[in-house]
Parts: structure tokens; sequence; C-alpha cells
């Protein structure tokens, strides 16, 4: 190397100045393209709304904030030696794994399903499937307003009518019940989801392998099955990825219907670790937890990208 | 594709399934328009006269004006910059040939996918540091680590979707890139920029989680007010139905509009 950096600044030309061995400036071109420019504040904004935050984050893991949020002790590795031993947060996960495994399961099979009946109808397609698709934008605060209103024991509607067929008690209040309320609360909200993602798929598939299958006689099940379905299978795979995804990032809903009760039976790690920051003011403990969070939105956020650019085929559903 | 029969069972599901579907956005809203002593009682109440006396005692008595105030400033101002700097930056990632564009792709994405509960840990030291806690500038922040990548990413779907010969010729015929870009490439991509629009302030309009931990009394949105119907003693029905409604119908109507292109910003680009 001749020269050496001295001043990483442009000038006003957009230049940059090296200075020579033998001490005389030289100026380099640097091209700044209008894309750069474009492309600049974007950028700025992101690292300081996703990797500044994130470094905080993985910072805050080492301090405990019980005492002071201006004057944290530092305390090393003890709160992520607590997370391995902490039975609550494990429950969380178990919780949340449940939640996300058995919501993800119902939606698939009966968006799927509808999604399926609705292609079926090319006619009235358009009505139902506008009523069927409110609940999405529902805030999901409502969503838990919702609930609670609904399945009150001594005022809600649901509840009243389950209390005709015989089942009496307090859905949301008991061990027994409140996961499977809470869970059919997101079944009701995103479901549709699934069903509008995967009817784009099956609309977006060529119609000659079901034309072909008419021809030979196939019945309708064995055309869903063996034709709609296969086709359609990479925007179910979006579909899912997408929801299991939000099942990290929202708890709204349940906040709003159980606050993670009873007994912690509804208590999704989301939920978990916003208690643990906001309740109980251990910001450092919930900032470890905020960490295995990433962790695994991260696995799945790759998954996703993956699945994003294999669609560049002819018909990208 | 199904004979006669089959029709029927077709419909019959559907038909249930719509039912399940409206019934609580239905009974939300006929209970914010009864009268406390209908509300409650079972069997339901299905024909009733309905009074606007709950909306009424909320935007005078109630100072409800104010959460819609909050909200608004925050859901606007956030998808306003959101998608000029989506816009922008989308149009330069799908056309600058970057080398690492895939990385940058990335990383916008798992910006994206960040858990709200994750998000809210460094936020609040930042904010709190900074004497931010309570300002509807902390809302704004906190929506933008959605909406940003958010828009920046479903933009950059919709022009990469453009044939890039259109842009060419103008550069031929001696068009900046600027001009070409607001002239030519924006107007192509109108319905897909006002459909992400959409959705990125409906995150914002819908956010229950960023609020309740970065707002103040002075700047509650309205999902906290909701909230705060509910105390230990019992819930203000009424008004949590009338404010539920208040939240929700904007959005049924904004998301019906923007509805072609919903798959597409729904999964993100992924499907078109």
């Amino acid at each position: 190397m001749k020269y050496k950096l001295i001043k990483g600044i442009f000038s006003k030309k957009g230049d940059r100045i090296r200075r020579m061995k033998n001490g005389k400036d030289q100026k380099i071109r640097i091209r700044i393209r209008t894309e750069d420019i474009m492309l600049a504040p974007s950028i700025i904004v992101l690292i300081a709304v996703s990797i500044f935050p994130t470094i905080y984050l993985l910072y805050a893991t080492f301090f405990n904030y019980m005492g002071s949020v201006d004057k944290p002790v530092y305390i090393g590795l003890e709160n992520w030696i607590k997370i391995f031993k902490d039975m609550e947060v494990f429950n969380s996960w178990k919780v949340t794994l449940i939640y996300a495994f058995v919501s993800l399961t119902l939606e698939t099979i009966i968006g799927v399903g509808i999604a399926v009946l609705l292609y079926t109808i090319p006619k009235a397609r358009n009505i139902f499937l506008t009523l069927w698709m409110l609940p999405i934008f529902v805030a999901p605060i409502v969503t838990g307003l919702l609930g609670r209103f609904m399945l009150n024991s001594s005022y809600g509607l649901y509840a009243y009518l389950l209390n005709l067929i015989g089942i009496k008690r307090d859905l949301l209040g008991s061990t027994g019940s409140a996961l499977l309320c809470v869970i059919l609360m997101d079944v009701w909200e995103w479901t549709p989801l699934i069903t509008i993602v995967v009817l784009a798929g099956l609309e977006a598939m060529p119609t000659a392998p079901l034309e072909s299958a008419e021809v030979e006689g196939a019945t309708y099940l064995q055309k869903v099955w063996y034709v709609m379905l296969p086709l359609a299978s990479r925007s179910i795979s979006v579909a899912l990825l997408i929801r299991a995804m939000d099942v990290m990032r929202f708890f709204d809903a349940i906040f709003m219907s159980t606050a993670g009760g009873p007994a912690d039976t509804t208590k999704i790690i989301g939920l978990r670790l916003y208690e643990v920051a906001f309740r109980f003011g251990d910001i450092g403990y919930a900032a470890v937890i905020g960490i295995s969070m990433l962790i695994v939105t991260t696995l799945l956020g790759r998954i996703f990208v993956k699945l994003w650019y294999s669609g560049g085929g002819e018909y990208s559903a | 594709m199904l004979r006669k029969r089959g029709l029927i069972i077709c419909y019959s599901i559907l038909t249930v399934a719509i039912i399940w579907s409206l019934t609580p956005i239905v009974w939300m809203i006929l209970s914010s328009l009864k009268v406390e002593a209908n509300m409650f009682s079972m069997p339901p109440v299905i024909f009733f006269r309905p009074t606007l006396g709950t909306y009424i005692y909320m935007f005078t008595e109630g100072g409800f004006l104010l959460y819609l105030r909050n909200s608004l400033i925050a859901a606007v101002v956030t998808t306003f910059l959101s998608l000029i700097l989506g816009t922008l930056g989308g149009y330069a990632l799908a056309r600058g040939k970057y080398k690492r564009q895939k990385d940058i792709a990335f990383w916008v994405i798992s910006t994206r996918m960040m858990p709200i509960a994750a998000a809210i840990v460094p936020l609040y030291l930042m904010f709190s540091k900074l004497h931010l806690i309570g300002s509807l500038f902390s809302l704004i922040f906190a929506y933008t680590t959605f909406d940003l990548p958010f828009c920046l990413w479903i933009m950059m779907s919709f022009f990469a979707d453009l044939p890039v010969d259109i842009e060419e010729s103008a550069f031929v015929d001696g068009a900046t890139k600027w001009q070409t870009f607001y002239k030519i490439v924006l107007p192509q991509v109108l319905p897909g920029f006002v459909s992400s629009g959409i959705l990125a302030f409906m995150f914002a309009w819908n956010d229950f989680a960023f609020a309740s931990v970065f707002t103040s009394p002075d700047t509650q949105t309205i999902p906290i007010a909701a909230s705060l119907l509910v105390s230990q003693t019992g819930i203000q029905w009424g008004q949590a139905m009338a404010i539920g409604t208040i939240i929700v119908i904007p959005m049924l109507i904004l998301g019906l509009i923007s509805r072609r292109y919903l798959v597409r910003g729904l999964t993100m680009g992924a499907l078109k």
C-alpha cells in the first residue's frame, strides 16, 4: 500500500481524500449511486430500531435492574444460569409449544378445508371469503376482551349456549379449559389467514392437472387430496411459518382474557417476559428470556427467507 | 366439481364457519348499542331499542377524544415515515444490485419478526434513560421497529415484479433515477403502496403491548383505554364493547379495501 487512509470523510463531490506516503493528498472518486441515497435512511433507521436494541438486550442480560432501572448492578452470568434452572420459564415454553402446536394444527385443518370448499364454489366465493376473513382485522386486545365477554359464566353468550348443552363451568377460570379457550380465540382470529393464503395458492395453480383428474374420473376427495393439496403445499408452509412467528410476537389476547392464569396454564413465553420485566421489575432476567425468544424467531426467519427465495418459479404460490 | 348433495354440504359447512367468525363481532356491536340491563340478560336479548348512549358518554364525559388523538398521531406518523423510507429503500434494494442483498433482506425480515416482548425490554431501557417514556415519540419509534421492515420488504417485492425495460428506456430518454422513480415506477405500484400503508397503520392502531409500557395518561391510545376498563372490581362492559367497536370498525373497512394485496402483505410477499 502506497498510501493510507487518513480521513474517512467525503468531500462535497463525494471524493475520499487519501494522503500519499510522500505527504501529498490524493482524491479518490467514490461513486455514490442514487440507490445508495435511497437506501441509506432506511438502513440508518433500521440500525436504530433493530441492531442497537438487540445489542442493548444482550448487554442488559448481565445486569440486575431490581434496585433501580437507572443504576443496574453488574452480576455477570447470573441471569443466564438462572434461566436453565427456572421451572416457571420452562413451563412457559411448554405452554407456548402446546399453544402453538394445537392452534396451528386446528388452523391448518380448518383453514385449508375452508379454502378448498371456497375454491369449489367460484360464484359465491367472494362474499363468503369476505365475511369469513373479518376476524383477521380485529385487534388482538379486542379478541381477548370478546373472549372474556362471551365466555363469562353469568352473562356470556357462548357460556350460555354451552350451559344449554350441560357444560357449566367458569371456562376461562378453570385450569382444565382456559388453555383450550385461548387457543380457540387464536383459531377464531387467525384461521382465515391460512384460508386466504391457501386459496390464493389454489387460484394461482394451473387448471390442467385438475382437468386431467376429472377426465380420469377422480372423485372430489381424490382431487382435493392428490391434486389441490400438493400444489398448495408451499403456501401452506408459508402461512404456518408466519403464524408460528406471530405466536411468539403477540400476547395481547391472552393478556386481556386470562392474564396467563389460572395457575399459569396460559402463560405463554411472551407474557412471562412481560410480567418478569414490568410486574416484577427484573429486567435483566427478562432480557435473557428475550434472547431465547429471539433465537427461536431467527431460526424460523431463516426458514422463511429460504422459502421466500424458492418462490421464483412459474407461479409463485 | 360437486354434485347437488355435495354442494349442500359444502354450503352448510361454510355457513357454519361464517356464523362462528361473525358472531363475536356482531355481538360486540349489538352490545355496544344496548343499555346495561339488556346487555347481561340471559337468555340473550336480540331485539331491543338501540341507543347511542354509551358512545355519547365516551365522547363527552369519558374523555375519549384524547385517546383517539393519540392513536391517530402515533399510527399516522409511523405509517407515513415507514412508507416513505420503506418505499425508497425497497426500490433501492430491488434495483440496486447489492452484493449483500440477501443478507440485508434477512436482516430486514428478522426485524419484522422480532417478538414484541423481546423488543420492549431494550426500548424501555433506552427510553427511560432518555426520559422519553410517556411520549408519543417512544410509541412511534417502537412501531417503526415493525412497520419499517414491513414496508421495506413488501415494497421491495412489488418493485422486483416490475419489468426493468420501462425504467431503462426512461434513462435512455435522459430522465434521472429520481424522475424515473416517482414519475414512472411509483404510479405502477400505487395500489401496493396504499395497501402496505393500510397494514402498517393497522399494526400501530391495534397495538396494545408497546402502548401499555410506553405511554402515560396523556399519551394513552385507544387499546389502552379498553384495557383500563378492566379492573379488580369488574369490567364496564358497555364502554368496553363500544371501544372495541370503535377500534375494529375502521380496520374492517380498511382491511377490505386492501383485500387484493392482503395475501402479499400478510405473508411478507412470499405469496402473491
